[in-house]
């Protein structure tokens, strides 16, 4: 056993990190069954220690795990692809695009990224630097981005800032002239899958001396992010924000975040008129932070519902092929991202799922105490030790890779050559609920 | 409470107050006439502004619950772990000794030997970290709480809202299944940019959640001096959108009734409790509603004041008439099953109804929200139910049960199961309706259960201002009947999934 350092709480976390470790490797291998009380509907153990091999090797489990979906019995989990006959797929040697654009407007900045998916915003305070630092790099390495979420900036991903998306929300922490001008791309964030119209909250107990110093306010005290922006009601004031930012970085891409209404597909549409290049739509399934059990639950629909309605608005509107719209809040595997293309996204966001990659168990006591005990959702100085950079970063790397893996597979089959072409191609999709077998409509 | 003026609604109470008071030269102005009864626990003086508040306290359970995980460690393999750690660590003891928990499983002197069961949160850090030594495992007998609709975790929940009056919050995404059968086939509506502020610089903005119980005519009638004359509102403001419903026939005792009626007082709604046991039990007072079946009838006799409101348990023409004879000043509402045609009583002159489900929220063979639905469309297309109050009860346990009751139609629901989980009740089997549940209380403290309830109604009732504040409704009256701000399950998987016309 290994367990260098100098100091005794060195070689604590040093001792404890080789351990998990270890787990990370040894659980995935059956050679302990699955963990009896891990997992929920949504997440699986199955799903979580799947997650854990690919973060491991970069290519899905062969043992037997099902890596695809989990038991919800709804949504993505209900969705199956209905696949070519074998002689009718396409060649290994062929080669599939994976890259999607972010900017489908004539003008401003055009920015490719080579796979449908970048990074969630998780702000400092809802995870450690440890974390941004390792999502930052695993996007430069991938070419593709992270979110700033809404907690400041630290200074360590300024190296990164070219992978780096400033998140302007409510609480306008850490939005700066120097922010807004690093970014690439700048997102609104109006409001979250998890507490739709509900605003963020940063618990007390997670407000450090550096989380207050990095949001400008005070120690141990929680913070909100009140809801809505309150300079904002109406798409003419949307398009008001819009333009500040314009005027301090005319050369980034604007990405507007919002929850799931039942008038979202108007939404998306308004912020489209605003002068929005991306348009995100935030489910229920995702986030790290405090939300309110019954907002979780209850309020807003399920992603998988709210991608065709605002992919069928756009185009009856349009102006599909004007703005890229991205799905999160909820895309846990490569299936789930290619499923929410298949209903009409051109890519998805992903959050969970590379925490999950990262040692999570979906215990969901991110806001407890001390925060997540695993390193992950916390700022606690030994906590969040337990997750070096580099290695956060190649687990997420590799999990990349095996999503691309599993992306082409699933393309191949489908005779597709580019993901861009399964945008919104509903009509290869079965909508499986148990004892219902209907066909998904055509698109 | 202040002393009310009520007035009848049809003609056979014609000659109360309007016409008592013209008769008598009184100065009688339609302000007065109008006025709605706010049930108050202590009136502040008609200067002082008072804002609804629930006064909230920790109150732990009093039956140790069974903690929710099972730790078992392979004590053996823990013993040589930490002798060989020390021998690596050449007796580093501070790190041989360091344990994975940080919630205190292991925090005794002899650490994972004897763990501490109930601190374990199920974050699985030391099984990750030592796979071949520890175990977490669902312990079953938690599992066991509940029955097959109100499950453990729902127990759980509502353990918590009674224990800490807080609305549940825990990090991450939702856990559960893709939507479902019932309540949770349907989502509330959110507005981004719309709502009332909170928690901004100017402070939190006030949402009601008062809702009017009574009879409310349609129009007002007025004779040539401009006084009304004929029907004119006779309401009960209840400060929360939820009553307290009668218990099961086999938990009546007075204890139980004690602390329903009171904690109904306290925060301002209604307690209904049948008749035998108001008698029984000397409960009194405005919150209280006694109610009346046939079988009971004789007890009305000795009811020697007079309620706000009286229900009538069934629907039984001279028995509902003798009501309104004897109690002119009281709200006279109708208890019947939620599948009953509403619309016939309506013509009979019944305008305050209480639709009951049983405790899995079905009449029949349907369930309560489609049954609130239809009884409440049923009144909106005949163009009568803005005359009439809808409470229901059944299958309402959860907080969020509360905002999707009153979308789908209802003005209050009655609350039964999840007051007594509240006062953690046991579960002897399934819990199905009032005659046949066999649900064992603790001994109950009035002081005790009073906290629990009011802590209960604190937490459902600011999750209700979460449900109506991302809506940006400022009033719990304007969420009823608006479907247009739901969603339902069965609708959006169609249009999303399924070709036009086709069924899931």
């Amino acid at each position: 056993m290994k367990a260098h350092g100098k100091t005794t709480e060195e070689r604590i976390i040093a001792k404890h990190q080789e351990a998990l470790h270890r787990g990370f490797q040894a659980w995935p291998s059956l050679a302990y069954d699955r963990p009896p009380a891990m997992g929920d509907a949504r997440w699986t153990a199955d799903l979580i220690l799947a997650t854990w091999t690919q973060a491991e090797t970069g290519r899905p489990p062969t043992n037997g795990l099902e890596y695809k979906v989990g038991q919800s019995g709804g949504g993505f989990d209900a969705l199956t692809f209905k696949f070519l006959p074998g002689e009718q797929w396409l060649p290994e040697q062929e080669a599939i695009d994976t890259s999607i654009p972010l900017n489908r407007r004539p003008y401003d900045r055009n920015i490719q990224i080579p796979v449908p998916w970048y990074g969630a915003g998780m702000s400092y305070g809802s995870i450690s630097e440890q974390i941004m630092l390792a999502r930052a790099k695993a996007a430069r390495q991938w070419d593709t981005f992270t979110s700033s979420g809404e907690g400041g900036y630290p200074e360590s991903l300024v190296p990164y800032r070219e992978h780096v998306i400033t998140q302007v929300a409510t609480g306008m922490f850490g939005v700066r002239e120097e922010t807004i001008l690093w970014a690439p791309i700048v997102e609104f964030k109006y409001a979250q899958g998890a507490k739709p119209g509900l605003g963020g909250h940063l618990l007390g107990d997670k407000t450090t001396v550096a989380v207050a110093k990095m949001r400008e306010s005070v120690p141990w005290v929680s913070l909100f992010s009140p809801f809505p922006f309150h300079s904002v009601y109406s798409v003419e004031d949307h398009k008001k924000h819009i333009d500040w930012i314009k005027a301090i970085h005319p050369d980034a891409l604007i990405a507007v975040k919002v929850s799931t209404p039942t008038d979202v597909d108007m939404v998306a549409v308004g912020s489209y008129y605003a002068g929005a290049h991306i348009i995100q739509i935030d489910g229920a399934y995702g986030g790290t932070g405090a939300a309110p059990e019954i907002a979780k639950k209850n309020i807003a629909m399920p992603i998988e519902l709210a991608i065709p309605k605002v992919h069928r608005f756009l185009v009856q509107e349009g102006i599909r092929e004007e703005v890229v719209l991205m799905a999160s809040g909820g895309i846990r595997t490569a299936d789930d991202i290619a499923k929410a293309i298949a209903l009409g996204a051109d890519g998805c966001i992903l959050g969970t799922t590379e925490l999950v990659a990262l040692g999570c168990t979906r215990c969901s006591n991110c806001e407890r105490g001390r925060g997540c005990p695993f390193g992950l959702t916390t700022t606690d100085p030994q906590l969040s030790q337990l997750v070096d950079p580099d290695w956060g970063a190649e687990r997420i790397s590799h999990l990349y890779a095996s999503f691309q893996l599993q992306l082409r597979a699933i393309l191949r089959r489908l005779g597709l050559r580019s993901v861009q072409e399964l945008r919104g191609r509903r009509d290869l999709l079965i909508y499986r609920k148990e004892g219902h077998h209907e066909p998904a409509a055509t698109h | 409470m202040p002393d009310p003026v009520r007035f009848p609604v049809d003609d056979a109470f014609e000659q109360a107050p309007v016409a008592e008071a013209r008769a008598a030269g009184g100065d009688f102005s339609l302000a007065q006439s109008l006025e709605v009864v706010v049930l108050e626990q202590d009136a502040p003086s008609s200067n002082a502004y008072h804002r609804y508040h629930i006064e909230t306290q920790n109150t732990p359970d009093i039956v140790p619950l069974p903690p929710k995980f099972q730790v078992k460690v392979k004590k053996h393999r823990l013993i040589a772990m930490v002798l060989k750690e020390l021998f690596e660590l050449k007796g580093d003891l501070p790190v041989a000794l360091s344990r994975p928990c940080v919630y205190g499983v292991f925090s005794r002197p002899v650490g994972g030997l004897a763990p501490r069961e109930e601190l374990c949160v199920g974050c699985l850090r030391c099984t990750v970290q030592f796979p071949g030594m520890v175990q977490i495992y669902p312990n079953p007998e938690r599992q066991r709480l509940g029955d097959s609709l109100v499950r453990p975790e729902d127990i759980d929940t509502i353990l918590y809202e009674a224990r800490t009056g807080r609305v549940p919050v825990r990090g991450a995404g939702y856990r559960g299944p893709f939507g479902g059968e019932g309540w949770d086939g349907l989502w509330t509506d959110m507005s981004e940019i719309v709502r009332p502020t909170r928690d901004g610089i100017h402070g939190r903005e006030f949402i009601s959640t008062a809702v009017d119980i009574g009879e409310k005519p349609a129009f007002l009638h007025f004779d040539e001096h401009g006084e009304a004359v004929g029907p004119v509102p006779t309401m009960i403001a209840a400060q929360v959108p939820f009553l307290f419903d009668m218990p099961a026939n086999a938990a009546r005792s007075k204890a139980l009734l004690s602390i329903f009626a009171e904690t109904a007082r306290q925060i301002e709604t209604l307690a209904l409790i049948p008749i035998p046991s108001v008698i029984q039990f000397s409960l009194e007072g405005q919150h209280v509603v006694p109610v009346i079946a046939k079988s009971t009838w004789s007890w009305l006799d000795r009811l020697s004041w007079s309620p706000c409101m009286v229900m009538l348990d069934g629907w039984d023409r001279e028995c509902y008439d003798e009501l309104r004879r004897r109690f002119p000043g009281s709200i006279a509402c109708v208890r019947v099953p939620m599948d009953t045609d509403v619309l016939e009583l309506v013509q009979q002159g019944v305008r305050v109804f209480h639709l009951s489900a049983n405790y899995h929220g079905y009449a029949g063979d349907r369930f309560v929200m489609d049954l609130i639905l239809q009884a409440h469309q049923r009144l909106v297309e005949t163009g009568v139910r803005e005359e009439v109050t809808l409470i229901g009860s059944g299958g309402i346990f959860m907080a969020e049960h509360v905002p999707k009751a009153i979308i789908c139609g209802l003005d209050a629901v009655a609350l039964d199961v999840a007051l007594a989980v509240a006062l953690q009740a046991r579960f002897n089997g399934e819990c199905l309706d009032r005659e046949t549940a066999a649900l064992s209380f603790p001994r109950l403290d009035t002081a005790w259960g009073v906290q629990r309830l009011k802590n209960l109604a604190a937490s459902w009732r600011d999750q209700l201002l979460e449900v109506l504040g991302a809506m940006g409704l400022r009033e719990v009256r304007r969420l009823r009947g608006e479907i247009g701000r739901c969603m339902f399950q069965k609708d959006l998987e169609r249009e999303a999934f399924c070709e036009q016309g086709s069924e899931l």
